[in-house]
């Protein structure tokens, strides 16, 4: 009962060389002959995906993964070198920035005729355009040729069009990006509308909260081959993953890092149980190892942060002029104590921040965690010293 | 519906916008008129050919007008997909439309023109056969699906052999003297002439001639053979275009 509104299955698509014109006459002379053309540069291959009425597909990759590429062929603005490409129900695309406007005509000109070719009649187009006029928002501008927009307006017009027409099948490449806040929003409320009211998206997106918030599967492309396709959330996850292996084997791979210090050990003293935890107005030690290779002593940084990440307190070595004191094996440790943690109730970790010895560029961090625990109703970060005081006088009331 | 748009979209753009457009609709054909009448007129003395008592420059019209609709109908739609290549990459256009809508609006807007010439030589007391008008409007249909034929053709073929667009209105300025319409094919010595016949615009010229200064109004076998190579050109540029259309968007 649910036909797919669009099936693909073993696509391919390969740019053939067009360089020079001897190339792009030979691949004429193919086409001609055999209906096909030779070579090229293959930018998308065996992709198979369906999309059902209500299920939402996000393609998700890095740049130049060959999203858009199978936007266009999906749009059929591109045609596969081979597979198929199945289309069910009216569809609507909103490629890129721009796309299919006219910069020489006004607004209201371009709006008539992507009306039109999005397959509305001309009394449609009539019955909607105070819709659109209102959704886009543009006001005057609307009379203004298009090449004086913004490109914010661009896409608040090109969206509004979209709007009107509520395909079965919604196609966007990005576009949520461009627009304000309010117009995001604006885009985003009309989206979930038209989601909730039976509607399926395809979309291209980097804004992995829009992806999860909007779409139910996704497809993860690799250069140009599918890595996965699923789950949105499962697939979202190994995508994030991936970029973050990604930035940690580049990070690792930065040629300068064997000359520089890095953090050998950090180790939480007092409290000495595993896991830490520090009750009310306990001291927290901390305990650091930091190899240096060039021999000199290493700038250290201590620092509490909260779970969340907020910033608590720091310190540097450098400020507080400590120099960091050499181990038997060649490296340098430093050690604190915080004296009476006035922290609330929570989870924190101690960082430690190696820097190279003139204090100028940080070279390595390490986290230890350790928590706070003690029973109390107060609020907030830290513990401040106060007194409540009487009548306002600036005086110690009575107890 | 989105055929006539488009072809609405075509002929606005060519007259711009603004009040005074209409106005050149009818005083360019005129002035084009004016100045063949001085040339060929007054510096070149030219003769219409024996036997016929108007005007060169009314017998040079009647046939420069169709030969315009048709070149420019060409020149444009051969051009069409090759400027509308933004549009063609973003969206999917229906791209045999653009070819021929733009086709269609240039050739219709010499049409105008044309009627405007027609309209001032009967003025100008020229004796134009008016009965013979429903076969002069089959001829212009003809001719009209000639030109389709073609656009469709170079159009298609000028996404690959980008050349043509330099080449185009060269071979058309060639074709256009090949053509007899500043000259009747028997001015040509001895024999030659009846090479023009090889060329189908030459037959076009004929009848619309005989049409309108002799009054030939029934269609005949002439006709026939016109319709056969109208309809040949465009089946061929259909098929053309089908086949190279969705290969444009990596070659534009």
């Amino acid at each position: 009962m649910n036909a797919p509104l669009l099936r693909l299955s073993g696509v391919r698509k390969t740019y053939p060389p067009t360089v020079q014109s001897s190339q792009r006459f030979r691949a004429f002379l193919q086409i001609l002959a055999r209906g096909r053309s030779e070579g090229g540069t293959t930018v998308l291959q065996d992709i198979d995906l369906e999309v059902r009425r209500g299920e939402s597909l996000a393609l998700i990759g890095a740049n130049g993964a060959g999203k858009s590429t199978l936007l266009k062929i999906i749009t059929g603005v591109l045609a596969s070198s081979a597979g198929s490409v199945e289309r069910r129900g009216s569809q609507a695309a909103l490629l890129e920035l721009g796309a299919g406007f006219d910069p020489e005509y006004t607004g209201l000109e371009n709006l008539r005729l992507n009306a039109a070719l999005l397959g509305m009649s001309r009394r449609e187009i009539e019955e909607k355009l105070a819709d659109i006029l209102a959704f886009a928002d543009i006001g005057k501008s609307i009379n203004e040729p298009v090449k004086h927009y913004s490109s914010g307006m661009v896409v608040r017009l090109g969206f509004a069009i979209i709007a009107a027409v509520s395909p079965d099948l919604l196609i966007t490449d990005e576009i949520l990006a461009v627009g304000d806040e309010s117009f995001q929003k604006k885009c985003i409320r009309w989206i979930e509308q038209y989601l909730d009211q039976g509607g399926t998206m395809l979309m291209v997106s980097h804004n992995m909260y829009h992806v999860q918030k909007l779409c139910r599967h996704a497809l993860w492309l690799e250069q140009g081959k599918p890595r996965a396709l699923g789950d949105v959330h499962d697939v979202v996850q190994a995508y994030l993953a991936w970029h973050e292996r990604k930035d940690a084997a580049q990070v690792a791979a930065t040629p300068s890092s064997p000359h520089l210090p890095s953090v050998k050990q950090l180790e939480i003293m007092v409290p000495a149980e595993d896991p830490a935890v520090v009750g009310d107005t306990g001291d927290l030690a901390v305990r650091t190892v930091i190899s240096s290779p060039d021999g000199r002593p290493p700038v250290v940084l201590f620092g509490i942060v909260r779970a969340d990440g907020t910033p608590v307190f720091g310190i540097s070595s450098e400020e507080d002029r400590i120099k960091p004191r050499p181990t038997a094996d060649g490296a340098w440790q430093v050690s604190v104590r915080f004296r009476q943690l006035q922290l609330m109730p929570g989870d924190y970790f101690v960082r430690v921040c190696a820097m190279d010895p003139e204090g100028l560029r940080a070279c390595d961090n390490h986290d230890a965690e350790f928590s706070v625990r003690y029973p109390t109703r107060q609020q907030g970060l830290v513990r401040l010293q106060y007194e409540w005081l009487a009548h306002g006088d600036g005086h110690p009331g009575p107890p | 519906m989105l055929f006539f748009q488009l072809t609405g979209r075509q002929i606005r753009r060519s007259l711009s916008s603004g009040a005074t457009t209409w106005i050149w609709v009818v005083a360019t054909p005129l002035l084009l008129l004016a100045v063949y009448a001085f040339v060929f007129g007054v510096i070149f003395q030219a003769r219409v050919p024996a036997g016929l008592e108007v005007p060169f420059v009314a017998w040079l019209a009647v046939a420069l007008w169709p030969w315009l609709a048709f070149s420019d109908g060409v020149l444009r739609g051969a051009g069409s997909i090759r400027s509308n290549a933004a549009l063609i990459s973003k969206v999917a256009v229906p791209r045999a439309m653009l070819a021929t809508s733009t086709q269609t609006a240039a050739f219709l807007l010499q049409l105008i023109g044309y009627a405007v010439v027609l309209l001032v030589l009967m003025i100008a007391g020229i004796p134009l056969h008016l009965y013979a008008l429903p076969y002069l409007l089959l001829l212009l249909a003809a001719l009209f699906v000639f030109s389709f034929g073609l656009a469709l053709f170079f159009s298609a073929v000028q996404v690959f052999v980008r050349d043509l667009e330099q080449l185009l209105p060269t071979l058309f300025l060639f074709w256009f003297f090949l053509t007899p319409i500043l000259y009747a094919p028997d001015m040509l010595p001895g024999e030659s002439g009846r090479w023009l016949l090889l060329n189908p615009m030459t037959w076009w010229m004929e009848e619309i001639r005989a049409a309108l200064f002799e009054g030939k109004w029934l269609p005949d076998r002439v006709f026939l053979v016109l319709i056969a190579i109208a309809g040949a050109a465009a089946w061929i540029g259909y098929l053309v275009f089908d086949r190279l259309s969705p290969h444009f968007e990596d070659f534009l």
